[in-house]
Parts: structure tokens; C-alpha cells; sequence
């Protein structure tokens, strides 16, 4: 992780980039080697994305990046320069209701410490956007890619069915 | 620096219509409305202005002398804040206490250890901190710490328990021994019972070890304030109140000057992050030093590599005795217990397993013998179960493989010994009781759940048939599981105890431990709830405003729960051995009679009439002749007239065995209390692929009683993540070591954790037979499902393979793929 930056009298090596995070665009320079998670919780103040292994396996830092999911610990800042971000604080509606699938989450108990639900929640995004109605098979294909540890996943499929449902209504 | 999120109005309580019991019902959680927006503050979140950043330099030998530490190019980086020494430490700190501190060997030698938040001289595992660099931001702090130059001097590593025991390498040389404990009980008359039975069956069965890897690492923020000459801490400890000791007395200060507060939200923990004090003590050393608030966040691989958080790493030798008819006459059980490189605080979990000594069998004869061992490994902490699950599953191993030596159907086997419901409240040999059941019915409901997929089902013999000739066994043994609930504490110093001396102690020196609530009217008739105990997802703020707006004939949104920090709270035990529900609960009851009473005093003295002339109802006082009412709005302001706060209220719920002289012989002889006693029965349906040794879950069948269920969506919450632990714990999960203690685990792709695609569909059926010794009826459930999946899985695929005559298959934890092929291989030979 270590860049040129030791004993340079100019300081760290920096880029300018622009990057719209919940609708709102932000400019700042950034060390190349600024993790896009960390540029969203301590450059945007975007704290829901969590970070949990720093290595890609737990999801926690799930958001979505042009309406695609990526792990945000898994990318640099400056590789979404001139991207549109998605995180869970996104979500609510400005009179600050619940997206239906925030509002299945808490109905059916599909978190407890929470760590984890905001990935869960963009990562179920992206699958009812792509299948408004999946099968449990797709549900556990679409969600394979994040880990919780509380709450068994039985109430997470509840969920996203339950989502589903609300979002086709 | 308290950042707790009290609950708010603004978290929905959709249930709410009108006034009615709130307790029993499924409640969604008042926490997750700031959760699932984005806005709940974990300890990551906290970053104060002019926060500095700390990152450790640790160890990558299992096992060296430290020659020298050179500090100089770390130094001269530009942004270097502070490099902190072992040295450093020793001129200004303590070491952090240990489980054991004074080791007497068998010639009579005394020796101790000593355990320091940064190692000098030696290090004992890899990922020991050797140092600590403090700098601007957390990704210049690790480039400063790569230019800490530690020279070590390798030196040979012990990482086998069993091994460990022949002191060839010693790692505590001051002690010259890795036996560290050891104790023989014996209860009953266990020699008779093994000479007079028919047969004695024997096996050997081993627990990897595994842990709780919350999602969310460890955090600390330490702030020293000079004028007061005193600590804030913000961390995520588990338990704040009880382990701050390990903080404050490292650091050398009253428990006052330390304030040790933990945010309302913690990314999990069950029982690992109790032995994060390192990271709290270095920290504020680093704080104190520089005179600005520090902080470190623990990175994956140093929580699964040197983390202090792995959990119990077992051998047993289990043997039972057993007559011709199928009777259990006598129980054995011996296991060393590799600690790893420090006796830690949870040495208690090796004898925990004594609540439950012979699961929910009768067997009056019995003896439980452990060596605790040292080896160059990470230390042990807690985890969920605290060291009942290898218990749990080694008997149930020994009772399936009697079972099979006696050729008896291993459910009949069960059965036959099963505890009876007039045998309850049940004492065990090891005088710990159980309060409540009926193990018979359990057992009978979940094999009628079994026989129905037995007839055109998953377990339809010709499904099966048809299954095996593709090389996929199938299979089910269904058992009765007890999980021990809410512990008392005194137990818990039976290592550091002159045991002999325990015999003859009198019931008076027990400490017990109660749990502590407040409750204060405010000014807009809301009533604030403080919680003395830290949570980590188990939904204690619902839990409470959900029983208090019950007893004050309130409802839940006008209830507000915060929690207290480490100096305002009192010493108590909090989060810990399943015990929230049934402590917050009889809190509850017991703050909300004590606000009563006080509402009832003011407005009484207001209207100058006796108490008895007044009466609180649904939310207001009334006068006995209803001629006048007072709201809790007009009665806040008339107490805030008051000199004293009459309507701020305490409460402290004893420890529920207090009252009952059953519990005063496991309580003067230091044995642990347990009193109540959750149990259920599960069948797991196990699909094993015998060419790849694949292990899949087809179906987990469960049946759960845990008493009154306060919140039933939360219960069952707890028993699905439970679950969902005990799979990973039987099927995927261990921190492997190379022989010279290199950890084979340090990343989520080596230590793997169950996903959605490796926990099955979950079926659970709850009976409720309400506790005769709590105030609510309810029953500890924090540690279902991680007590009893992986012993219940492990059955089940004994009993998948049993056609295949392989002895005891599933004879290791986690039972992998590569360790069912060497078993199915070895069979075939």
C-alpha cells in the first residue's frame, strides 16, 4: 500500500476526481491508493458503507457504482471517477420513508447487529432491478456474495420476497 | 464522550395500535431504523477532530526473542506522531491481568506470567504486537510501521495441545510449564459405576479451533484529558462494566478515571470482543503520550490472525458406562484445552461445561478432568456457548457410539435416559439444576417430524436407496440439547481459588451478580430507560421499552432506552452466558414498580393525602375517589420543584438462583450456576457425498423451548443465527496451525464463514414451559443453535454413513470434507 509519498517535501501524490454519491456530485483530490470505501465514510461521510474484511468476501461495503454492485473496499477512489455511487443512505425517500426493501428488512428481523445490511440491502437491490420475482435459488445466487453473521439468512430470503412483492405493487 | 443512540420516536413501532400486552408479541426492533438508513454510529463511525491514527507492528514468528526493536527510520518519517515500545510500556504501565498469573508447578515452585499489551523480550505467537505507530491517517500509519525494524532470534514452537503437555518447548519459561491448570472432580462414586457396569465404551473426539469473526472488527478511540487526568474510551469491549478492569488496571488508574463507553450499535460479537483491551490500553498509552484523541481499527487478517479472539481448541477422552439394558451408568470426561499463549479471563469456559455435565441424560456418577494448556498460539477468548458446544458434542459422540456398541437404535438409547418432567427441577451430579421440561416429548415431537419425511420425503427409503447409488448417504439422529442460561459469576474465580478451601465455604461469601436498570420521568411524560449493559444485535432497547411500556401501562414509543458507560453504570455482569432476556426482564418489573411507587408519592404528597388514597393507572395518578388525576407531564413538573429527582428510579434484578437453596452447593463450592435450562431437540438432515466427503444440509428440523418467549420474532432470531454459527462451526470453520505455529486462517478465503448458500432451510417448532426460577418464566437463548447444531450435525452424519460401518466418522470438528474422505478411505483399505 505504500506509495512514493515518504519524505517528499510536496507531500502525498494526489488526483482530482468528481464522483456523484446519492445524487450529489463530489470533487476532491485523493491519494491514488484511497479505497473507495473509505472515500465514501470519511470523504462523503457515507458511514453505511461498512467496512468488514477489506478483502472482498464479507460485502459489507456493498454499493452500487453506475446501477451495478461492487465492493467498495475492492476499488480505488480514482478508478469511479466521474461515476454515479449508490449507498444505503440513498435509499429513503426525501420525506424519509422507507424503500420497500429497508421496510422488509426491518418486518421480517433480516438484521441484528446490522453490520452487514447495508451491503445486503444494495446487493437485493440490484437483484429485484435485474429479477422483480426470484425464485430462492436466484435470491441465494444474487446474495452469495455477502456475509452475515447474526442472522441465519431464513428472515434475509423473507425479505426480498417480501420486497418483491411491495416493489411490483 | 457518550455517543449512545437512545431509541427515538422516529424509529417506527408499527405494532402499536392501542394499549394492550406488548410482552409475548413479535415486536419489530426500535434499532433498526437508524441501522437500515445508514445513520447508526458503530465504532468505525467515531472520528473525532483531530483524531490520530495507530497501527501495530506485530510478530510473524509464533515464537522468538526479541534482539532489538530500531525505531529511527519510523521516526524521521515526516508524519511519524509516536513509535511505543515494550520498553515504554514497562516504564509507565502494568501488564494486563491474566486468567493465571501464579503457576505452582508439581515440585512446589511458584512462577508467573506476565502478558503485556506490546511484547519485548519474547514474542509467543504470530501477529503479538511488538509495537505501536501513531500517524495523521490509518494508511501512513502502516507505512510507518513497515519501517519499524524488529530483530528477532527465531526459537523453536510448540502449537499441539497435546504435545504441549510434554514441556518440550516451554512458553512461559518463568513457569516451566504449558499445564497451567489442571482439576479432577469427581461427583457421585464414578470408580463403582465404571467397575460394575456391563460395558465401558471409549472414544476420542477433537474440536478445532473456531470463533465468532463479527463482521465488524475491533475499534477503540482513547482521548486523555490532562486537566482531569483521566481517559474516555470509546470502544466495542463486549461486557464494559465487568472486564474494564483489564483496561483501567493496565493503564494504572482508578476504575473512576477510565470511562469506558460503547456505542449503542456493535457489529457482533458473541462473547469475542470481551478481549479487546489491548487495543483500549494502547491507545490510550498513545493518547496520554501525544495529548490527542487516538484511534485503531483492527484490520481482518489481525483479527484472524492475532486478534486475541479464538475460541476453545479441545481433545477429548470420552468414556461411559453402560449396562446390557441400555442404561448409562457413569460418565468420564477428560480434554486438554490449548489456550494458546495467555491464560486469559474465559479459562472459565473449561468449566462451564459442568452446568451441563450430562446433557439431558440421568447419569449420577461422574468425573470432568482438564488440563489447560499454553502453546504458541493466539490466546483464547469467549465465544457463544463458552465452551459447552465441544462438551455438548463429545457426549453426544460417546452416547451415539455406545449405542451402537450395545446394537440398540441410538434414539431408543436417548430416550431410555432422558431426564424425566417430574425428575424437574433436576439436579445435576454437578449440583448445578435444571428448572423446567419435558425432554421426552421434545424427543417424540421431532421424531414425528422425521417419520413424515420418512414417507415421501427427503428420508423416503427409496429416495435414499436411489440417493446412495450415486455415492449421497442420507441421514438423521435426532437428540435433546440443554442450553444453560443466565450465570451467576462467583464460579467464575474457582481458578484462582484455594479449591480445597471451597468445601467448608460458607453461602454468605458468594457474590452474586444482578443486573442494574434505571428509569426517569422527563419532562414530556416520556419515560428514559438506562441500560447498564452493552448489546451487540440482541434488540435489548425493544426488549425494554417493550416490558416497561407493559408494566406502566404505557406504550413502547413513549419509552426511550440508553444505554450507561463503564463509570456511571455499576459493576455488573451485562451481555454475557444468554443472560439479557431474563435479567432486563425482571429489571424491568422491578423499575417499573419502584417508578410506581414514586409517581404514586409525589402525587400523593401534591394532593397531601396517604399513598393509600392514590393509585397509578394507565398512564396518570388518580385519586381514590376520582376527584382528581395527574398526567406524568403535571407530575414531572411537580417533581422538578422537588429538591430530589423522586421519579428517577433504580433497580438491581438479582441473580435468579439467589433465592433458591437448591442452587447452595454449586454456589459455596464455586460450581458454575446455571438456572434455567432452554432446551430442544434438533434433526438436521445431512446428505454426505462419499467420493468427495462433502457434507449438505438438506433440511434443519428443530424443536426450541426457552420459556416464555418475551419477543418471539427476537428468539427466534437468536436460534436462526445460532444455527447458522453451529453449521459453520461443524462444517467450514478453523484456525489451522502449521506445526511451527504459523496460522493457516488469516483471511475470510482460508477462515470460511457460512453464506446464504451454506445454511439450509430451517424448520422450528417452539414449545414454551415457562421457568419456575425467573420472574417472567423466561429462559437464557442467546447460545441456542451454537450450542446444539454442531453436536446435532455431527449425529446426523454418523448416522448418514452408518451403512458404510466407518468408525465414528464425524470424530472432529469442524467435520471436513478432507477429514471424511481420509475417514471413508481408510475404512475401505
Amino acid at each position: 500500500m505504500s506509495t512514493d509519498s515518504t519524505g517528499s517535501d510536496d507531500g502525498p501524490v494526489t488526483e482530482e476526481i468528481t464522483i456523484t454519491v446519492n445524487g450529489t456530485d463530489v470533487t476532491a483530490a485523493v491519494e491514488p491508493r484511497l479505497k473507495l470505501s473509505d472515500f465514501l465514510r470519511y470523504e462523503c461521510d457515507q458511514h453505511g458503507v461498512r467496512v468488514g474484511c477489506e478483502h472482498g468476501v464479507c460485502g459489507a461495503c456493498t454499493v452500487q457504482q453506475d446501477g451495478r454492485t461492487v465492493k467498495s473496499c475492492l476499488s480505488y477512489a480514482v478508478q469511479a471517477d466521474g461515476a454515479e455511487i449508490e449507498t444505503v443512505e440513498g435509499l429513503a425517500a426525501e420525506d424519509g420513508s422507507l424503500h420497500p426493501i429497508q421496510e422488509a428488512f426491518h418486518e421480517t428481523h433480516a438484521l441484528q447487529c446490522g453490520f452487514c445490511t447495508s451491503g445486503f440491502v444494495m446487493a437485493a437491490k440490484e437483484l429485484l432491478e435485474e429479477n422483480p420475482d426470484p425464485s430462492r435459488e436466484e435470491i441465494e445466487t444474487g446474495l452469495a456474495d455477502n456475509i452475515c453473521r447474526c442472522t441465519g439468512y431464513q428472515n434475509i430470503y423473507e425479505a426480498v420476497e417480501r420486497a418483491a412483492e411491495r416493489m411490483e405493487e | 464522550m457518550s455517543r449512545s443512540q437512545p431509541t427515538e420516536t422516529d424509529a417506527d413501532v408499527t405494532a402499536e395500535t392501542e394499549r394492550e400486552s406488548f410482552t409475548g408479541q413479535g415486536l419489530p426492533r426500535v434499532e433498526d431504523h437508524r441501522i437500515l438508513t445508514g445513520r447508526a454510529e458503530y465504532i468505525h463511525d467515531i472520528t473525532p477532530e483531530n483524531c490520530l491514527h495507530m497501527a501495530l507492528v506485530r510478530s510473524m514468528h509464533a515464537h522468538a526473542d526479541v534482539v532489538e526493536i530500531d525505531t529511527s527510520e519510523a521516526e524521521a518519517h515526516p508524519e511519524c506522531e509516536l513509535v511505543l515500545t515494550g520498553e515504554d510500556l514497562r516504564a509507565e504501565y502494568n501488564p494486563m491481568p491474566t486468567g493465571i498469573e501464579t503457576v505452582t508447578t508439581d515440585d512446589g515452585t511458584e512462577g508467573t506470567i506476565e502478558e503485556w499489551s506490546l511484547a519485548a523480550d519474547t514474542v509467543r505467537f504470530v501477529g503479538e504486537p511488538v509495537a505501536a505507530v501513531i500517524a495523521t491517517n490509518r494508511y501512513v500509519a502502516e507505512d510507518i510501521a513497515d519501517l519499524v525494524d524488529v530483530t528477532y532470534d527465531p526459537k523453536d514452537a510448540v502449537a499441539d495441545g497435546l504435545a504441549a503437555r510434554e514441556d518440550e518447548v516451554v512458553v512461559h519459561e518463568s513457569v516451566g510449564t504449558n499445564v497451567v491448570d489442571h482439576e479432577r472432580l469427581e461427583f457421585g462414586d464414578p470408580e463403582a459405576a465404571f467397575e460394575e457396569a456391563d460395558h465401558v465404551v471409549e472414544g476420542e473426539f477433537s474440536w478445532g479451533r473456531i470463533s465468532g469473526v463479527p463482521l465488524e472488527t475491533a475499534g477503540v478511540v482513547a482521548q486523555y484529558d490532562d486537566d482531569t487526568d483521566s481517559f474516555d474510551i470509546d470502544c466495542n469491549i463486549q461486557l464494559h462494566t465487568l472486564v474494564d478492569d483489564t483496561i483501567y488496571e493496565t493503564l494504572g488508574y482508578d476504575a473512576d478515571d477510565v470511562r469506558v463507553n460503547v456505542p449503542a450499535d456493535v457489529g457482533g460479537s458473541y462473547g469475542t470482543k470481551i478481549a479487546i483491551h489491548r487495543y483500549c490500553c494502547l491507545a490510550a498509552m498513545a493518547s496520554k503520550a501525544l495529548d490527542r484523541p487516538v484511534k485503531f481499527e483492527e484490520d481482518r487478517i489481525e483479527n484472524l490472525q492475532g486478534g486475541d479472539m479464538h475460541c476453545s481448541d479441545r481433545e477429548y477422552r470420552m468414556r461411559l458406562a453402560v449396562d446390557d439394558d441400555g442404561t448409562m451408568c457413569g460418565l468420564d470426561v477428560w480434554f486438554v484445552d490449548d489456550f494458546g499463549a495467555f491464560p486469559r479471563y474465559p479459562i472459565n469456559q473449561v468449566l462451564k461445561p459442568l452446568s451441563v455435565l450430562t446433557n439431558s441424560y440421568v447419569i449420577e456418577d461422574a468425573v470432568y478432568e482438564y488440563d489447560l494448556v499454553l502453546t504458541n498460539k493466539t490466546s483464547q477468548t469467549a465465544y457463544r456457548g463458552f465452551g459447552v458446544d465441544p462438551h455438548i458434542y463429545a457426549l453426544e459422540m460417546i452416547v451415539d457410539q455406545a449405542a451402537r456398541e450395545l446394537g440398540m437404535d441410538p434414539t431408543e438409547f436417548r430416550r431410555q435416559n432422558l431426564i424425566e418432567p417430574d425428575q424437574q427441577p433436576y439436579t445435576l451430579p454437578s449440583k448445578n439444576l435444571y428448572d423446567s421440561g419435558d425432554y421426552p416429548a421434545t424427543l417424540d415431537r421431532i421424531e414425528e417430524i422425521i417419520e413424515d419425511e420418512r414417507d415421501g420425503g427427503l428420508l423416503d427409503p427409496e429416495v435414499v436407496a436411489a440417493k446412495r447409488e450415486e455415492g449421497k448417504y442420507r441421514g438423521v439422529q435426532p437428540s435433546v440439547i440443554i442450553e444453560p442460561g443466565v450465570s451467576g459469576s462467583d464460579w467464575t474465580d474457582r481458578q484462582r481459588s484455594d479449591r480445597e478451601a471451597l468445601a467448608d465455604r460458607p453461602r454468605d461469601d458468594v457474590d452474586e451478580l444482578p443486573e442494574h436498570l434505571r428509569a426517569q420521568l422527563r419532562e414530556d411524560g416520556t419515560v428514559r430507560a438506562y441500560l447498564a449493559t452493552d448489546s451487540s444485535g440482541q434488540g435489548h432497547q425493544t426488549l425494554v421499552s417493550q416490558l416497561l411500556a407493559d408494566e406502566l401501562e404505557l406504550l413502547p414509543s413513549d419509552i426511550e432506552v440508553d444505554y450507561l458507560d463503564s463509570v456511571d453504570a455499576p459493576t455488573e455482569y451485562g451481555s454475557a452466558a444468554s443472560r439479557m432476556a431474563v435479567m432486563l426482564s425482571g429489571a424491568t418489573v422491578g423499575v417499573a414498580e419502584a417508578l410506581i411507587e414514586a409517581l404514586e408519592a409525589v402525587a400523593a404528597d401534591h394532593w397531601e393525602v396517604s399513598t393509600d388514597e392514590v393509585a397509578y393507572r394507565d398512564g396518570q395518578v388518580e385519586r381514590a375517589d376520582g376527584s382528581d388525576t395527574l398526567s406524568l407531564t403535571e407530575l414531572a413538573a411537580i417533581d422538578a420543584e422537588g429538591e430530589k429527582r423522586r421519579t428517577h428510579v433504580s433497580y438491581n434484578y438479582d441473580h435468579p438462583a439467589t433465592d433458591f437453596e437448591e442452587f447452595d452447593d454449586a454456589f459455596s463450592q464455586k460450581l458454575p450456576v446455571y438456572p434455567t435450562a432452554a432446551f430442544g431437540a434438533n434433526a438436521p438432515i445431512v446428505e454426505v457425498d462419499v467420493n468427495t466427503g462433502e457434507v449438505d444440509i438438506l433440511k434443519f428440523y428443530t424443536v426450541r423451548d426457552c420459556g416464555t418467549m418475551l419477543n418471539p420474532m427476537i428468539v427466534e432470531g437468536q436460534a436462526h443465527g445460532g444455527i447458522a454459527q453451529g453449521v459453520g462451526a461443524a462444517l467450514l470453520e478453523e484456525f489451522g496451525y502449521e506445526e511451527n505455529g504459523q496460522p493457516q486462517a488469516i483471511t475470510l478465503f482460508d477462515y470460511l464463514l457460512p453464506s446464504i448458500e451454506n445454511v439450509p432451510e430451517i424448520e422450528m417448532e417452539h414449545t414454551v414451559t415457562p421457568s419456575p426460577f425467573t420472574v417472567t418464566g423466561a429462559k437464557g437463548v442467546g447460545e441456542g443453535g451454537m450450542i446444539d447444531a454442531p453436536a446435532s450435525i455431527a449425529t446426523s452424519i454418523n448416522a448418514a454413513l452408518e451403512p458404510l460401518e466407518v468408525d465414528a466418522p464425524a470424530d472432529q470438528i469442524p467435520v471436513s470434507p478432507a477429514h471424511l474422505r481420509s475417514k471413508l478411505r481408510e475404512e475401505r483399505q
